[in-house]
């Protein structure tokens, strides 16, 4: 059985890069560079810095979160998987195949099981989701704050850059404020990173990293391309420590027990090994799911290029934000010849450099990728630009950067205001100036008003054809149990059972937006969606909404 | 029903068989998570003032008695500021003749300082044996070296060092077996002393409730005789000792640098290395009942010595639920929650190894020897069954009490730690062939 996950597992490999304050005697990651043990520990100026940062990632994240973007069905996916945790006591309300690893969807279960009303607490599912998006970011740019601040020597220039493009990029926020599992990743990567570079090393640093990155893996398996420049990070800054040995082994041996649980679990569930211990890509093995084979397939797929005319680089990403994507690059770049150079003296610029190309080296590699897997990129290069920033300021006379600083915040406002750019303001469809989309579009009512119309007209008792983002608002309060999304209900038999193994006739309603039939269309190379798009080409449509490109509808399927 | 009540009670056994375990794997580090200094011995010592009492309890130690004695006599201490007193009973004639002879031989060379004590009363043990000694002990601090102890020769300048920087009356320096390559189950009971004495002891003194080691341990004389000596009935009257000074508010020093420890040898054998731990066993059963740790002035200490002198009933029960888990891993069929969360005490028995692994690097290398990857590969196949050794001791002891068995089982000796230091092997020839 393949997956019927819109989404698959990358495996992305990030780079950390750490600048030195002056070039002439760079501090070693160790010695010179400032002690980050918490908000208290930082001067006058960091603080305001941080807290600006913090406050400004606040708005930048949390105004208009439940109103755009749509959510989406990967998100529903997670909370759907979350609402099974939960509800049913297993990982997923269908068939789970292992296409991830459950650390993400674990975490939201917690999140919405200790909310006063779970699922219902802010009133659309998914919206409970996105606020603990909007926590992990502002603990992410608190790491980020932290790890650039100390990769930098302690100056506040690569820590005010970086946090800056991490929240006010668009590329940035569109996927940010969503619940998917490369947020958690991030969250759970830069929190390992930061236990590194915090403060003197304790016993257990090297546990509490590992644990954390371990955590990480199992959030979303691309995570293990960070693991080496973070075990690097690990040795280099336990070079002098009495206790490296320990912090070395409890860092291997914490990172791994995640892991081994999740290898653990598919054991006892007898799900390890492939029936008939058959790895064919071309004949699935038949008898049931298992985690082995659904790796050796991922690692098989090969679905395009990144750089495509139609790939998400030249349609969804640099549309978004072409700054820091081309500035990032370059930052990553410069820091990876300088880290290079100076990686003796200091890692600092290396480990960022070899962050963000990892990741960078992961998307473009021509595997399969899905529009959110920038996401891991964002704050590498945003850590790169920074850690650059910081580098070249140093560089100046005394009397040149008295006037750098100032012509620094005109280019952040400028970047901020500038139309072009969508920081902020963005020019509308009759070239009058608006606020960019984050800021502005409403596009969620939408999924609302087809949540409502179905509890309105549709009985409990019917079956539907829908997405994975409406499936929790249509099973917790007031169920549909009949309601499936049509990625499962063509890949798994369970599923597909409710619709008389696959029958149009079974379908009463199928509930829709455009993406949705987008991607049943690029699902169906094989024909397995043939019979939900039968089913939909003799439909009524008995009821449509739509704004700007996002058209959603219901139809009513005759027999 | 009842299926439920077998799975929730391996649920919450678990649960608390880890967090006791990830408590222990904190204790046996803890002395890593502290700054360097606290552990080790200073580096400048302070002109020697102190007088000190040895008093080496001997019973049967014909073969390890004489190299003992002659090391303390070479200390780099002042011999008029130390007193040697070999205890034994006077049944033992076989030890006495051998200190006699030790004796005649370092009288030839100017050394008076040594003799013998003996006594003929009940019961034959190490601290009746002490209690003795204690009464023709005439220095300031009195201190216990075992028979077949290898003290340092800086020993005495240490404890004379730290006596008086810090003011304090009660120092427990470090011991330490060395022959972690004799047999399969050494290289454990050695790495079991290393992170006792280098690490868990000073947790204990810092809570201020801490079982005493059985040698290498200075005590103000004067204290000692005030809170009356030894506990004759006790078979760990060393940890009894440390618990009482505790409860008395003493504020007890741990010394272990790896330059100063007393080094010591494993048992030679199974049948003694069980014999031995049951005895430690069973002392701390008669401790805990004793009830002593219920003076100690706060709950924390209490908790702590409740927790420790109680552990050896854990370990018995610990025995018996590895047996059982090695057959239900059979016979029974749980929900997968189930079998996660059993998997726990697993990943911290795994745990345990890895920290033993580095262990017997940091021991290894502080001593200049060298672990092999067979020593390492015997840690690891030795493992559980050291462990089931150490529950079979304890379950022993729960009987050996039950029944009201209190003999003391004695420890034989051979010498093999000495094997380790060719000067102190050479120095034991030496004296053997004079």
């Amino acid at each position: 059985m393949r997956p019927p996950r819109s989404e698959t597992r990358p495996m992305s490999a990030p780079q950390v890069a750490v600048v030195r304050p002056h070039p002439a005697a760079p501090p070693t990651l160790a010695s010179a560079s400032p002690q980050v043990t918490g908000f208290r520990s930082l001067d006058r100026a960091a603080q305001i810095a941080l807290v600006l940062a913090l406050v400004t990632g606040l708005i930048t994240h949390a105004y208009h979160l439940f109103q755009y973007p749509l959510y989406s069905t990967d998100e529903g996916i997670y909370v759907e998987r979350a609402w099974a945790v939960i509800r049913e006591d297993r990982l997923s309300p269908q068939t789970y195949v292992y296409d991830h690893a459950p650390g993400g969807w674990l975490l939201i279960a917690l999140w919405e099981f200790l909310l006063p009303g779970n699922f219902e607490s802010f009133g659309n599912p998914v919206a409970g989701g996105r606020i603990l998006a909007l926590l992990l970011h502002l603990a992410s740019v608190f790491f980020l704050f932290q790890i650039a601040r100390k990769f930098s020597g302690g100056g506040l220039i690569a820590p005010v850059v970086a946090t800056f493009l991490f929240n006010f990029s668009p590329l940035a926020i569109y996927y940010q404020r969503m619940i998917l599992l490369d947020n958690i990743m991030v969250f759970w990567v830069l929190l390992s990173i930061y236990l590194l570079i915090r403060g003197r090393h304790g016993l257990f640093t090297g546990l509490w990293s590992g644990l954390a990155f371990g955590v990480g893996v199992i959030t979303k398996e691309n995570a293990i391309f960070f693991a080496p420049t973070i075990f690097y990070l690990l040795i280099r800054t336990t070079r002098q420590d009495s206790n490296r040995r320990f912090a070395l082994t409890f860092w291997l041996f914490a990172s791994a027990v995640p892991v081994v649980g999740y290898i653990l679990l598919a054991t006892l569930k007898g799900e390890l090994l492939p029936a008939q211990l058959s790895l064919s890509l071309t004949r699935p093995p038949q008898g049931h799911v298992s985690l082995l084979y659904e790796l050796w397939f991922q690692v098989h797929r090969n679905e395009g290029s990144l750089f495509a005319p139609g790939g998400f680089l030249h349609v969804l990403w640099l549309p978004k934000d072409p700054y820091i994507l081309g500035i990032g690059t370059v930052a990553m770049v410069a820091c990876l010849v300088i880290g290079w150079r100076e990686r003796k003296q200091n890692p600092a610029l290396l480990v960022a450099g070899t962050l963000a190309f990892e990741i960078a080296f992961y998307l473009g590699r021509g595997s399969v990728i899905l529009d959110f897997y920038v996401l891991p990129l964002i704050p590498t290069y945003a850590l790169c630009i920074g850690l650059v920033a910081d580098r070249a300021a140093r560089r100046l006379p005394a009397s040149t950067a008295r006037v750098a600083v100032p012509i620094a915040c005109a280019l952040a406002a400028a970047l901020l205001i500038a139309p072009s750019g969508g920081y902020v303001l963005k020019h509308g469809q009759q070239h009058q100036l608006q606020l960019a989309d984050q800021y502005y579009l409403p596009l969620t009512y939408l999924q609302l008003d087809q949540i409502a119309w179905i509890r309105q007209h549709i009985p409990r008792t019917d079956k539907i054809i829908t997405d994975d983002d409406i499936w929790v608002a249509l099973h917790d309060k007031q169920p549909y149990p009949y309601a499936q999304s049509h990625w499962n209900a063509v890949s798994d038999p369970r599923v597909r059972s409710i619709f008389g193994g696959g029958n149009s006739q079974d379908i009463n309603y199928i509930a829709l937006s455009n993406g949705m039939k987008h991607a049943m269309i690029l699902n169906n190379s094989n024909g397995q969606e043939n019979w939900i798009l039968t089913a939909l080409n003799s439909a009524t449509e008995v009821w449509h909404a739509s704004r700007g490109s996002v058209t959603l509808a219901i139809y009513q399927v005759h027999p | 029903m009842t299926r439920d009540i077998v799975y929730g009670a391996l649920v919450v056994f678990s649960i608390l068989v880890t967090i006791q375990s990830a408590h222990t794997l904190y204790l046996t580090l803890y002395i890593w998570a502290r700054p360097q200094s606290e552990d080790i011995a200073p580096e400048q010592f302070r002109p020697p003032r102190i007088s000190f009492t040895v008093m080496v309890p001997a019973r049967h130690e014909e073969a390890v008695i004489q190299a003992t004695i002659g090391r303390v006599c070479n200390a780099n201490y002042p011999q008029r500021l130390i007193q040697v007193l070999v205890v034994c009973s006077a049944d033992d004639k076989g030890t006495i003749a051998k200190v006699k002879e030790k004796i005649s031989m370092l009288r030839k060379t100017g050394l008076e300082n040594v003799s013998v004590v003996t006594f003929e009363d009940g019961p034959v043990n190490k601290p009746h044996g002490l209690n003795v000694g204690l009464l023709h002990a005439v220095n300031d601090v009195v201190t216990i070296f075992d028979a077949e102890d290898d003290v340092h020769l800086d020993i005495f300048n240490v404890v004379n060092t730290v006596m008086q920087n810090e003011q304090v009356r009660v120092v427990q320096a470090g011991v330490q077996l060395m022959n972690f390559d004799s047999t399969w189950y050494s290289a454990l009971n050695v790495l079991e002393y290393f992170f006792w004495f280098k690490s868990r002891l000073h947790y204990h003194a810092r809570t201020g409730a801490i079982p005493l080691g059985g040698n290498t341990v200075f005590f103000d004389r004067e204290l000692i005789t005030r809170i009356g000596g030894w506990d004759e009935h006790n078979l760990t009257e060393d940890a009894d000792i440390g618990l009482r000074l505790s409860a008395a508010g003493e504020r007890i020093r741990v010394v272990y640098d790896d330059r100063y420890v007393t080094k010591e040898e494993t048992p030679p054998t199974v049948n003694a290395f069980i014999r031995q731990r049951t005895r430690w066993s069973q002392g701390f059963m008669q401790t805990l009942k004793k009830g002593t740790w219920k003076n100690l002035p706060t709950r924390k200490q209490r908790w702590l010595a409740f927790y420790t002198l109680a552990f050896p009933r854990g370990q018995a029960v610990l025995g018996i639920y590895v047996v059982i888990s090695l057959l239900t891993m059979f016979s029974l069929k749980t929900p997968e929650q189930v079998a996660l969360i059993t998997f726990l005490p697993v990943l911290m028995i795994l745990a345990f190894f890895l920290i033993y692994v580095i262990g017997l690097q940091e021991f290894t290398r502080a001593h200049g020897l060298q672990a092999s990857p067979g020593s390492v590969l015997r840690l690891a196949l030795g493992w559980l069954p050291y462990q089931l050794m150490l529950s079979y001791a304890a379950l022993r002891a729960v009987a050996r009490e039950s029944r009201g068995a209190t003999d003391w089982e004695k420890t034989q000796h051979v010498g093999a730690h000495r094997e380790h230091d060719p000067g102190a092997l050479l120095e034991a020839s030496d004296e053997t062939a004079a």
